[in-house]
């Protein structure tokens, strides 16, 4: 059984390294290939690129250079992109924490604040003086009269929908917006507009707005 | 074994001092012992509240440091029968001179000796306040009707919360008016309880009498008709478990039979 093969598709070459051999095998054949192959192709054709693929093995950073180094001594051959059918269980829950929408039901009490990775559906209550922070949307149900901030540094995509106009601030991204009593629709939906600017509008626009909130529910 | 009762607020002149002198004198006439502890280093108030100010040899920062023994420092008010005792503040240093491990160490010991052992912590959320925490088992956080104090107390709230007491912080708003409360111009009971969410183990009114009977350097509850020491007696009552209910905002009429036949004939 090989240990490294090498498939043509339409769009490209890959590699597959079978995630049962042993690393140091894969890298003596891989070495044997590309010796073969630069024999066995012609000088003047044009530059050949690879994608790695690693199956249900994850290669470490010492083994991707070790790859790169081995390919790298043929000039026609690179390797573009190492891809892999597995994810270590780290980032998989990192990425879950992002795309999950959180149920939070904590009384946010002057002076605290919570920050939370991901979306916020938000059923507790934010007291004046207190703070939520979300990495994605805020969805409130709950009372707030703190400060909302959706899109936790950078994310300009964020919303805050729901009553909030009892609040002190709306936050997105980097932007404030101070709540002045009585100016505020009971629900409406806060988002950042083309001009970067905070803006407001009715809970029925949010889905022409960012589309994606509504494809997203159902997976995570 | 006793507990440690710490009473706080964030804000300052709430009514955190008079409250504990009030209310440890209220445990001690129902026969419970008690200590007090004064926190508020370098501004020291309880030790003159209850009158003893003249007594005091040594204080918290000499047990500390081991200068005095703990029973040396405690000083007896000897109205209440040997049930009441104080532990004094060092007036000539300030908050940093205690560590919060020090402090936790002289109460677990009080607390071996004692029923009760309330811990009068100063105005702020610094180190004095963290020295009146580290030992308490329970917290009683004293409020006002006023956006502020609630506001300070709210803060108050969530610092307790974190500090994993054995029991959630328990609420007390202190100089009620009644006739501003029933005009709507302060806020009221329910509106103060709801929004800190925390349970109220009590209300006193406002009364110029704590401030006379402060002054000549008496707790307020010594005298029995007065609305304040109403207040304090009930809250001590709740303290032990029994079940009193709150006292009511509807303003007292004055006035003995004659005054009430006069009321039929007035005008309401």
């Amino acid at each position: 059984m090989q240990a490294a093969v090498l498939k043509g598709y339409k769009d490209g070459y890959e590699l597959i390294l079978r995630d049962n051999a042993d690393f140091d095998k894969i890298l003596v054949e891989l070495k044997d290939l590309f010796r073969k192959l630069q024999l066995d192709t012609i000088e003047e054709e044009k530059q050949v690129s690879f994608t790695v693929n690693s199956g249900n093995r994850l290669l470490d950073a010492k083994q991707k250079q070790k790859i790169e180094k081995l390919v790298g001594n043929y000039q026609r051959f690179s390797i573009h992109k190492f891809v892999s059918d597995v994810i270590r269980t780290e980032d998989a829950l990192e990425f879950m924490e992002e795309h999950t929408v959180h149920l939070n039901t904590d009384t946010i009490r002057n002076g605290q604040v919570k920050t939370i990775t991901g979306d916020v559906l938000f059923l507790g209550n934010v007291h004046k003086g207190g703070i939520l922070q979300a990495t994605g949307s805020i969805f409130v149900l709950g009372s707030v009269e703190g400060v909302l901030h959706a899109g936790y540094r950078d994310n300009v995509i964020a919303v805050i929908a729901g009553n909030f106009k009892e609040a002190q601030q709306i936050r997105i991204s980097d932007l404030v917006d101070i709540i002045e009593t009585d100016k505020q629709e009971k629900n409406v939906v806060a988002y950042v507009n083309d001009l970067h600017a905070v803006s407001y509008t009715t809970l029925s626009e949010l889905k022409t707005l960012r589309p994606k909130i509504f494809t997203q529910v159902g997976g995570f | 074994m006793g507990k440690s009762i710490v009473i706080t607020s964030g804000k300052g002149g709430v009514g955190k001092t008079t409250t504990t002198a009030n209310l440890g004198a209220a445990l001690a006439l129902m026969g419970k012992k008690v200590c007090l502890v004064d926190l508020d280093i370098g501004l020291r108030n309880l030790d003159v509240i209850l009158g003893l100010d003249n007594r005091i040899i040594y204080d918290i920062v000499d047990v500390a440091k081991g200068r005095a023994k703990l029973p040396q420092a405690l000083i007896k008010d000897k109205r209440f029968e040997d049930k009441l005792f104080l532990l004094p503040a060092a007036q000539n240093t300030d908050k940093s001179a205690l560590e919060p491990t020090e402090a936790k160490a002289i109460v677990d010991e009080l607390r071996s000796e004692f029923d009760y052992v309330l811990l009068d912590c100063p105005a702020g959320i610094e180190q004095g306040f963290a020295n009146a925490v580290a030992g308490a088992d329970e917290a009683i956080v004293v409020s006002t009707p006023e956006i502020s104090a609630v506001r300070d107390a709210d803060r108050v709230v969530g610092l307790l919360e974190q500090q994993s007491l054995d029991e959630p912080p328990m609420l007390i708003i202190n100089r009620i008016k009644k006739k501003m409360v029933n005009d709507g111009q302060m806020m009221d009971v329910d509106e103060i309880t709801r929004h800190l969410s925390i349970k109220l183990i009590g209300i006193v009114f406002d009364d110029d009498n704590v401030i006379g009977f402060s002054n000549k350097g008496e707790p307020v509850i010594l005298d029995e008709k007065s609305e304040a020491s109403k207040g304090y007696r009930n809250i001590a009552r709740r303290l032990e478990g029994e079940t009193v209910p709150l006292m009511t905002l509807k303003e007292q009429e004055r006035g003995g039979f004659f005054h009430k036949m006069g009321s039929w004939f007035r005008r309401k």
